[in-house]
């Protein structure tokens, strides 16, 4: 895509928003997206949201060992998903990220099984639950190590700029993870490579329990930016078209060789951080209360419903059709075993090494 | 056939890798312009371009996490840390990244790269210019591990490097880099990685080195074949998978080993032979194994010499394990 003009500048005071609470699209220039593609949003952001309370059942009934929850960063998550060029560019994410990795268009079997650990887990059960990955679809497998993946986004935006690949490196990350050294070490470095890399803090303003105040002194994320000599977006990460509008034109600026830049998406965490996590110790129910009355997906059905785009039967249709969807996958994925103990073995190198060969024949023989 | 000091050889080697796979490319602190402090990279830069031999900003998380990040994207980066001492900011991205990428990614991912630093003391470096830290690698699943001590091995083993699959960290004992010559082929050839040296053939004592030790093990050996004693010799060049059958196949013969290694002593690569040498052959052993290592202090700047195994005390070692 061409970019036809710049519509957002950086380092604005206020988030940059285009949809307000009641609904209205407030930006200055016509949205011009086709009726399906808005609706596609609401899809996609209520298939997150159901995602999201589906995985708290998996934690509650014992089936899965851990889950980080989304809730309240849909409106994020699928704006960049749409922005980007699915299976051409490169996203980097991190463990927050589930609804869009659902976005990207991962198999739902292949998330159930890696939220599992079994053998429907492209990654062998390797890992924690939510920490997919997929090359098919250029999704760079997550790592725990909180900030460890934006050296690595820099270098790949850095390999595409080198190659002329047309691509784009987009990389998630929560708020605690810009108080990380390789955190500045990465963008840095993509910076002044004017690699086309685009980082992204979905900012819940929660690290687990410490406060955005006692992570940084800086006013906002997205400010940060300017000591990299790159733009910086600060925008309100609850509207899914301004996540949408603003990460389009950065991914595209970056394609047509302009650089990198950071956009900050500020959203709500819904949930504690983790199932091992009792968020009730560091924040108030009336914080969270009051927070979500600040839900990304009712403000976008309050503007697909003055567009004429929304009603309740088709809502609840929609609903139970993706409930179906997610749970014929679960079943599907739960069918699926344990994967082979031996396999603890492979993929360490190209090839096993004899040390890794004796060990695995000592666990065969165990097994036996 | 050209001769070649161990910088020369890796220089060739960088050179010949780039002109042949264009995938290949080279970054660092001040690999570019400068052609690096050792000038191991010297001349590439002109000829490869500043976009295949980049200076990279002055942080080892940017230098190792961008080749993670290359790799995965289908490049072959050679990072060069100045100094291993300095790898250490780095440490997360070669730990968490390098060497996990194919295993949490079920092999989905990959990380072909290589990581050269100058490693080991002799050079009146002080604690940050002096260290051996191959343990750190060799402990961490994952990574390949080489350590070079002869110009003819440098290049063999670093073109290898670049073309192996998985990441590799290739260290170079810095007081070897201009310390020999030697004849060095100037056509393509590989030393597979994981495969040991036998320097000398012998049948009374093996004594296993590698890297910058190697020279005072082969003068120790020299000395003992003057006292009538018949050592074999053998050269690690990689640590990690370090190459146990040769090991195994020598000690069954002589019943006795000395390793030496400059690396401190704890938790070491010289211990992981000796304890292996121990499990496996001990009813054919004449003397328990043995170590001469680095200690297990900071490296000292004034006793530089003395913390490196001396002759003497590879000498005195081999005499303990001799007269058993």
């Amino acid at each position: 895509m061409v970019q036809e003009k710049i519509r957002f500048q950086p380092f604005s005071g206020e988030p940059i928003r285009l949809v307000d609470e009641q609904g209205h699209w407030i930006a200055s220039f016509e949205h011009g997206l086709p009726p399906e593609q808005l609706r596609r949003f609401y899809r996609d952001m209520l298939a997150a949201r159901i995602l999201d309370e589906k995985l708290v059942i998996l934690i509650r009934t014992g089936k899965t060992s851990f889950i980080a929850p989304h809730a309240g960063h849909e409106g994020a998550q699928i704006g960049i998903a749409q922005a980007l060029r699915r299976g051409h560019d490169w996203l980097f994410p991190y463990y927050r990220d589930m609804g869009l990795m659902l976005a990207m268009g991962l198999p739902l079997v292949e998330i159930f099984g890696q939220t599992l650990g079994n053998a429907a887990d492209p990654a062998k059960g390797r890992q924690m639950p939510s920490h997919p990955g997929s090359k098919k679809l250029n999704v760079f497998t997550v790592c725990s190590a909180i900030a460890s993946h934006i050296p690595p986004a820099a270098g790949a935006a850095i390999s595409m700029k080198l190659r002329g690949s047309g691509q784009v490196t987009v990389c998630t990350f929560g708020d605690g993870a810009t108080s990380e050294g390789d955190w500045h070490a990465g963008i840095n470095f993509a910076a002044v490579q004017e690699a086309p890399a685009v980082f992204v803090c979905e900012n819940n303003r929660y690290a687990i329990s410490v406060n955005i105040s006692k992570q940084t002194a800086s006013e906002n994320i997205a400010v940060k930016a300017h000591a990299y000599g790159i733009p910086g977006y600060h925008v309100d990460g609850l509207d899914v078209l301004a996540s949408y509008f603003v990460m389009q034109e950065a991914i595209e600026r970056a394609r047509a060789g302009h650089g990198a830049c950071l956009v900050e998406l500020v959203v709500n965490r819904f949930g504690a951080h983790s199932s091992a996590d009792d968020d009730s110790r560091y924040r108030s129910r009336e914080e969270l209360t009051a927070e979500r009355q600040h839900d990304p997906l009712v403000r976008y059905q309050r503007f697909l419903e003055k567009q004429g785009l929304w009603d309740a039967n088709w809502a609840n249709e929609l609903k139970l059709e993706i409930s179906k969807e997610l749970e014929a996958a679960l079943q599907e994925a739960l069918q699926a075993g344990e994967p082979n103990p031996l396999e603890m073995f492979d993929d360490v190198f190209a090839a096993r090494p004899w040390h890794l060969e004796e060990q695995r024949q000592l666990v065969a023989e165990e097994l036996r | 056939m050209p001769t070649m000091t161990m910088i020369q050889a890796i220089n060739s080697a960088l050179d010949e890798e780039m002109s042949r796979d264009e995938r290949v490319m080279l970054l660092g602190e001040d690999v570019g312009k400068r052609g690096g402090v050792f000038l191991a990279t010297e001349g590439l830069q002109q000829k490869y371009g500043p976009d295949r031999v980049m200076d990279s900003p002055l942080s080892e998380a940017a230098i190792l996490g961008a080749a993670v990040g290359l790799a995965a994207h289908g490049m072959r980066p050679v990072a060069e840390i100045q100094f291993a001492d300095y790898v250490f900011p780095g440490i997360d991205q070669l730990f968490s990244q390098a060497a996990k990428l194919r295993y949490r990614s079920g092999g989905q991912f990959t990380a072909p790269m290589v990581v050269r630093m100058p490693t080991g003391g002799g050079v009146k470096g002080g604690h940050h210019h002096s260290q051996s830290p191959e343990a750190h690698f060799a402990h961490t699943g994952g990574l390949k591990v080489v350590v070079v001590s002869t110009p003819y091995d440098t290049k063999g083993l670093l073109k290898a490097a670049i073309r192996n699959d998985d990441p590799v960290v290739f260290m170079e004992p810095k007081r070897l880099y201009r310390a020999v010559k030697e004849e060095v082929p100037s056509d393509d050839f590989l030393i597979p990685i994981g495969k040991a040296a036998i320097r000398r053939e012998g049948n009374d004592i093996t004594l296993v080195s590698y890297g910058g030790p190697m020279i005072e093990t082969l003068k120790a050996a020299g000395e003992m074949v003057g006292a009538g004693v018949d050592p074999e010799v053998i050269d690690l060049r990689t640590v990690m998978p370090w190459d146990k059958e040769a090991v195994l196949g020598s000690v069954a013969k002589t019943g006795r080993l000395l390793m030496i290694s400059e690396a401190p002593r704890m938790a070491s690569i010289a211990s992981e032979v000796t304890a292996t040498v121990s499990e496996e052959l001990f009813d054919q052993l004449l003397a328990p194994p043995l170590r001469v290592t680095g200690f297990d202090t900071p490296y000292p700047l004034a006793q530089d010499k003395l913390y490196m195994p001396t002759v003497t005390r590879i000498l005195n070692a081999a005499k303990r394990v001799l007269d058993y």
